[in-house]
């Protein structure tokens, strides 16, 4: 265990990302990672078990991607900041993923928040 | 001999250069967050240094988990910015400034502090969110730009302690250089937020305004702490104002706060703060 995580398993609903997650998602991290290219963001658009096959995703990692399950992603080991380029492609903002990972609406989730006009 | 002129900490959220880009300067969600800016722009014009260290993370965009570094140092004599997948933001590269990040990483790597060194690769909002509030730049930037990449993505990240350490070294690096360069400080991130799991959106003003006040007189303790209290007290992903110390440690033990701004809109609590040694230099 990391010493300077001691204690983290307190703080529920949060989820360090380390590197027993980053081995165990490294191919799924990579195929949300490479959502930064237009070529593929436009495979998985148009031609998406072709670009689940490339990636080498496992059936539940493909169900989890199909299910823009972000919560369920997380927990699995995917890393916020890959995720978030996949969300752009499915046109969900950082604001709605929140939301959802929180199991709110993003209009519940924006009326707990100090200035909800500048989202 | 070069010489530290200042420190600065800002927030580097994404939004902050999407308002910046989409033009929300005088929107009365957005313009509390601008004012806040206009103070260290104007003190960066007067002042006018010829480099910036920016103490930065990148977030899985030009560094992906098959070697992520815990601290890399970029050289290259231009910087380009990243496409993270909505296309570039509309800004200049900027010019690096090598021959002061070989002396940093020659100095530092002697100091213990093994830094990679990367080249041409491009910075993304944890760099130019900031930057771009902070400096004029159409027609090119007013200063060199020498980055320093943090990981606070993937655990074990450095601890809040070897980064105020890794700001001292920096700051023995910057003052044995020989040439007469003024150079500010950046240190970026925070303050407090989530951005994942159920605890996302989570904020403590309180702390952050404890932390802004322990940033300028008792470093140390914020060196003292654990990744956990960050954590526990900011939000997960408050652990990146680690790089914040590395600012700090680049500073004398005592400094002047000279200004601070503090917004927190919807998320992320944002804040920027400017500083000078109590005894200049």
């Amino acid at each position: 265990m990391n010493p300077q995580l001691t204690g983290i398993e307190e703080l529920t609903g949060t989820y360090p990302f380390d590197i027993r997650q980053s081995i165990k998602a490294l191919r799924l991290n990579r195929f949300f990672w490479q959502m930064r290219e237009h070529e593929a963001r436009e495979r998985w658009l148009n031609e998406r078990s072709s670009a689940y096959d490339a990636a080498g995703l496992t059936g539940e990692e493909r169900a989890l991607v199909d299910n823009t399950d972000w919560l369920g992603l997380v927990r699995y080991g995917v890393s916020f900041f890959v995720l978030e380029k996949f969300a752009r492609v499915v046109k969900i903002s950082n604001l709605g993923m929140y939301a959802s990972m929180r199991g709110e609406t993003l209009e519940a989730f924006l009326r707990t928040r100090n200035v909800p006009g500048a989202a | 001999m070069a010489r530290i002129i200042g420190g600065i900490g800002t927030s580097h959220v994404p939004t902050i250069g999407a308002a910046y880009d989409n033009e929300k300067q005088n929107d009365p969600a957005w313009a509390p967050l601008f004012k806040g800016y206009e103070p260290v722009a104007e003190w960066l014009a007067e002042k006018q240094p010829d480099v910036m260290v920016m103490f930065y993370n990148d977030h899985a965009n030009s560094f992906f988990f098959d070697c992520y570094p815990t601290f890399a140092l970029g050289v290259s004599p231009n910087h380009e910015f990243a496409d993270e997948g909505a296309g570039k933001r509309p800004l200049p590269g900027i010019a690096g400034h090598p021959e002061l990040a070989i002396h940093i990483g020659e100095q530092m790597i002697s100091d213990e502090f093994d830094l990679t060194i990367f080249q041409e690769r491009p910075l993304d909002h944890g760099c130019n969110s900031p930057l771009s509030l902070m400096l004029p730049h159409a027609g090119g930037w007013p200063l060199a730009l020498v980055p320093m990449e943090v990981n606070v993505l993937q655990y074990p990240l450095p601890t809040a302690n070897r980064c105020y350490r890794l700001g001292q070294s920096l700051r023995r690096a910057v003052e044995s250089y020989p040439e007469d360069l003024k150079v500010v400080v950046v240190g970026t991130g925070g303050l407090s937020h989530q951005v994942h799991g159920e605890r996302s959106g989570f904020n403590n003003t309180d702390w952050d305004t404890e932390f802004l006040d322990l940033i300028v007189r008792d470093p140390q303790r914020l060196a003292a702490m654990k990744h956990v209290d960050y954590v526990r007290l900011g939000g997960a992903e408050n652990v990146e104002t680690i790089m914040w110390l590395a600012m700090r440690g680049a500073l004398a033990p005592n400094i002047r706060e000279l200004h601070r701004n503090y917004y927190l809109a919807t998320s992320t609590a944002m804040a920027v703060t400017l500083y000078e040694d109590e005894v200049p230099q």
